[in-house]
């Protein structure tokens, strides 16, 4: 059977795990053991993170939004509970680009909203 | 479609003064440091100092209300053992108006780099004047005055 030399498997592991600790602070991008440690945790922030950035991503839009709705006269909460009510179904992150590069369809939108919330509170009372 | 992300080049601040007259010191602060901070427009970026500069004038004629300026405190510390200091508002106020007013608008900012760097576009003297004429700064009527009651 042919013989197998185990340095081989292990230099290329290290040297993988080196090369993806590349710019990494002192020890952490030279010593295999750190690195090594700094990798598996770099994997699992990265991995949490994509995931965490879809929430980041909405809080932005929503301050913005909500910064739009006061340039407005009216708030956040107010304008999404108005929107619902007429029925409009545009997303935040269309909604906070709208407050940012259109303000004439964001103040048209606002003022649909104002109306249906008021129309809506009319036939509860 | 990308969420918009402000340039350096596209930040454009505004001046305003705040007349502190009669005004209740914490409400009028949050309003301001909202300002300072940028929240208050649909540019707004975690990241960058979006804000606008804010004058605070007559800064000492601020209103505490209930007995707040006998009862509520500040405490500082030198950091050397006993060097605790206590001071009553009413005590601060007299002593550095200004101050009092700056710290109670920076304690509301973010502490790191960023918030420091946000703290220095505000601008609080105790007296009716300023030097900031030059900027044309726009009057910012009243803010943090008590909002009517919708019955």
């Amino acid at each position: 059977m042919a013989r197998v030399k185990r340095a081989v498997h292990s230099k290329k592991r290290r040297r993988q795990t080196l090369e993806r600790a590349k710019g990494y602070y002192g020890n952490k991008s030279r010593s295999v053991r750190a690195a090594n440690e700094q990798v598996m945790h770099s994997g699992n922030y990265a991995f949490r993170d994509r995931r965490a950035r879809k929430g980041e991503f909405r809080k932005l839009w929503i301050q913005r939004i909500n910064a739009g709705c006061r340039l407005h006269g009216t708030t956040y909460s107010k304008f999404i509970s108005g929107l619902k009510a007429a029925g409009i179904e545009v997303d935040r992150k269309i909604l906070a680009d709208l407050a940012v590069n259109d303000d004439a369809a964001f103040a048209a939108l606002v003022k649909t909203a104002t109306e249906a919330s008021a129309a809506a509170g009319a036939d509860a009372a | 479609m990308k969420t918009y992300s402000p340039k350096k080049a596209d930040i454009v601040r505004d001046w305003y003064v705040v007349d502190a007259e009669g005004l209740t010191l914490g409400r009028m602060a949050t309003e301001i440091a909202r300002i300072l901070r940028g929240k208050h427009k649909p540019t707004f970026a975690p990241h960058m100092d979006m804000g606008d500069h804010v004058i605070v004038i007559n800064a000492s004629k601020i209103v505490l209300t209930s007995d707040k300026a006998e009862r509520k405190l500040i405490h500082t510390h030198s950091g050397y053992p006993g060097g605790l200091t206590t001071r009553t508002y009413a005590d601060s106020m007299a002593r550095r108006p200004a101050d009092t007013v700056r710290k109670s608008i920076t304690g509301m900012l973010p502490k790191n780099r960023l918030g420091r760097q946000m703290a220095t576009k505000l601008k609080v003297y105790a007296g009716p004047t300023h030097p900031h004429q030059a900027q044309n700064p726009k009057t910012l009527e009243s803010p943090g005055a008590r909002r009517e009651v919708k019955v």
